[in-house]
């Protein structure tokens, strides 16, 4: 999942972001309220984290453009301001959730998971495809009953392919949401990742779940 | 003597005693006279009578004397006396009365103006008695002839005099002092109804909570004297009113500065011990939270100050300041990012302009002038400072160039928190209260702080403080 995060606090921004990498999230960053728009709009976030108080351009107005422009991403407000009036006022303008700081980093990520599923309407965490299962909340999967032990990247790929489960997924869409704005990897590692995943998933006589859709990229589901 | 209504009654009745008692004392005075002129005067008519009765026959005095006359003048329990003397100091006759033994002392005055002396009685009674001298008219063939003086002495018994005038002296006592319990009784009643309107008051303060400073007391039914008493109150309410309200936006903005530093830290923290890592990734986590706990460490103290400067805690001691050398040693810390950034400095303090006041406040109003200048100034800009003498103060002022803010925004450089770009709070070392220490520091040192801003984006802090004799 690829999510932006505008904070202008550095350390805060820096924890932030390793953390929410650590967590396998696709992380672009930016402390300034003018590049953020630009960023938002410029790529298709599965989330964004806004600070409210942002030189350049304070994050409610940052939220009412976004949201003028049509852009539908889930947005998480992230900041000091708590009062009642203030939370109104963001949630009034468009976002889609509200958390004070100071805040444990659990519950951020719980409610960015949340909002991640919300967005692809996936309300339970628990995505089941054939005998795969997928709980999005712990970050496990199963296969048959079997655990199946995948790397962050691996997991994220899986998850993001379950989100749009029967959907035709393409690699650039795949890239997009998984690698952040100034990675340097080419888009042939979408490629190899599925290799990767496939070696895990797939079991010979079981049916194949990770299909191939020539042309067009990849989709997770049984073969019709 | 606390209670009011006590003090109120005292008075009261002290004053209305004290006015009894010259009252009765007026009364018992003129009452006493009138009565024993009364007294006198009938001892006189009595001594006049018998002041006819001696009559010389031959050469010799003889006493005729009416006999019913002669009754009051027998032996009795409360008899009349009277005694004669001739010119000589012969006894001429005694009344019965006196017996065997006693002598009434002799004293006179002229027929028209009776000497009255009090005497003692031979029953050892107080009486009163009355003196005259004349000449007893002589019948002789129709011819009045002058003859010896003769002297009278006419006593009676005071006995009842002295007990009207004890009647007199108990009904003045026993009146005054039932006046003066009515009006204990009367006087209470109305001290207490007058003093209800307290009680009213005090009801009406007490309905007021300390959590709603917006009520105010209602002066409605209360009497003219207290409504000033009630203003006052009102006055000093609004004044508590807006002390709490200026406490509470600055408990809430406190709050608020600590909260971004805090969320830094913990999640800082919570990352570094989401898993096991390596230690340099532990040492970098840490000097990131050793650099925020930095931060509020500034902040917190800056705080600190603040309150100290607000409840004058802070002027420890007067000492001479020499302006030129303090501008030196407060600027040497901005050096070398004024250096980097291109930016000159001036100090234009003449070295004989000095001031008395406390060297440590005096420095720290200075270095945050100068870490504001130095932060703000625009690159290759400059600062200077300036002090002079100016009737009894010294005027003091911190430029630079490069200032964006609006002529509205210098008004709030001074308050607590505020900032041109509110998100700077959350970059920087400092979290605005740089300027707002600067003015509490000066007006602890008795001066004042104000700003200006010219046209070319030249920013002025001007300080005017006491120059100290």
């Amino acid at each position: 999942m690829r999510v932006l995060l505008i904070e202008d606090y550095l350390p805060l921004q820096k924890s932030v972001a390793k953390g929410l990498r650590e967590a396998g999230f696709a992380v672009d960053v930016t402390g300034d309220g003018a590049d953020g728009l630009w960023y938002a709009a410029g790529e298709d976030y599965d989330a964004i984290i806004l600070d409210l108080m942002l030189p350049g351009m304070d994050g409610l107005t940052l939220l009412g453009r976004l949201r003028t422009q049509g852009s539908n991403t889930p947005v998480l407000i992230l900041t000091a301001k708590d009062a009642l009036s203030d939370r109104v006022q963001g949630l009034n303008l468009g976002a889609d959730d509200y958390l004070a700081k100071p805040f444990a980093f659990e519950e951020l990520l719980a409610r960015l998971r949340a909002l991640v599923r919300r967005k692809y309407a996936q309300k339970n965490p628990r995505i089941e495809v054939a005998d795969l299962l997928i709980d999005t909340a712990s970050k496990r999967a199963w296969r048959g009953g079997r655990e199946l032990h995948l790397t962050a990247r691996e997991y994220e790929l899986l998850a993001y392919l379950a989100m749009r489960a029967g959907e035709t997924v393409s690699r650039a869409d795949i890239w997009k949401h998984l690698y952040e704005f100034n990675s340097e990897v080419t888009s042939n590692v979408v490629d190899v990742y599925i290799g990767y995943l496939r070696k895990k998933i797939e079991r010979p006589g079981a049916p194949t779940l990770i299909q191939t859709v020539r042309g067009l990229g990849y989709a997770l589901r049984t073969e019709d | 003597m606390r209670s009011l209504r006590t003090r109120l009654l005292v008075g009261m009745i002290s004053g209305m005693a004290l006015l009894l008692i010259i009252f009765g004392l007026f009364v018992y005075t003129a009452m006493a006279r009138a009565l024993r002129e009364q007294f006198d005067a009938s001892l006189t008519a009595t001594a006049r009578t018998l002041a006819a009765a001696p009559e010389l026959e031959e050469g010799e005095f003889e006493l005729e004397l009416d006999e019913r006359l002669m009754v009051e003048f027998q032996p009795s329990e409360r008899p009349d006396y009277f005694q004669f003397w001739l010119g000589d100091g012969t006894v001429l006759a005694r009344s019965p009365s006196l017996g065997e033994r006693y002598e009434l002392p002799c004293f006179a005055g002229p027929i028209e103006a009776p000497v009255h002396r009090p005497v003692e009685l031979p029953n050892g009674r107080q009486g009163r008695a009355v003196g005259i001298e004349y000449r007893p008219s002589i019948e002789d063939g129709g011819r009045t002839a002058e003859q010896a003086a003769v002297r009278l002495v006419v006593g009676r018994d005071a006995g009842e005099l002295a007990a009207e005038l004890r009647l007199l002296r108990l009904l003045l006592l026993s009146g005054g002092f039932a006046a003066v319990m009515v009006a204990l009784l009367v006087g209470g009643l109305v001290v207490r109804q007058g003093l209800r309107p307290l009680s009213l008051l005090a009801s009406r303060i007490a309905a007021i909570r300390e959590d709603d400073l917006t009520e105010r007391v209602q002066g409605d039914p209360l009497p003219t004297e207290m409504l000033p008493v009630v203003g006052r109150l009102n006055q000093l309410l609004g004044r508590l009113e807006s002390a709490f309200e200026r406490e509470r936006l600055f408990t809430r903005d406190v709050a608020h500065q600590l909260r971004t530093p805090v969320a830094g830290m913990r999640s800082s923290m919570e990352v570094a011990l989401s898993r096991s890592r390596r230690p340099d990734e532990y040492r970098e986590s840490l000097s990131d939270c050793l650099a925020i706990a930095k931060r509020m460490q500034t902040m917190v103290e800056d705080l600190l100050m603040l309150a100290r400067l607000e409840a004058g805690q802070a002027v420890a001691a007067s000492e001479r300041v020499v302006l030129t050398q303090l501008v030196d040693s407060c600027w040497r810390p901005f050096e070398p990012t004024a250096a980097e950034r291109h930016v000159a400095f001036e100090n234009r303090v003449a070295p004989d302009v000095s001031t008395i006041a406390d060297h440590g406040i005096l420095s720290m109003v200075l270095s945050n002038l100068l870490a504001n200048a130095s932060e703000y100034t625009n690159e290759g800009g400059s600062i200077w400072v300036c002090a002079r003498f100016a009737s009894g103060s010294v005027e003091m002022a911190v430029s630079n160039t490069g200032c964006h803010l609006s002529a509205d925004e210098v008004c709030h450089v001074f308050d607590s928190f505020w900032r041109a770009d509110p998100s700077r709070t959350d970059t920087d070392l400092h979290c605005g209260l740089g300027l707002a220490l600067v003015q509490r520091g000066v007006s602890a040192l008795g001066g004042t702080a104000t700003t200006s801003l010219t046209g070319d984006d030249v920013f002025t802090v001007r300080l005017t403080l006491p120059a100290g004799g």
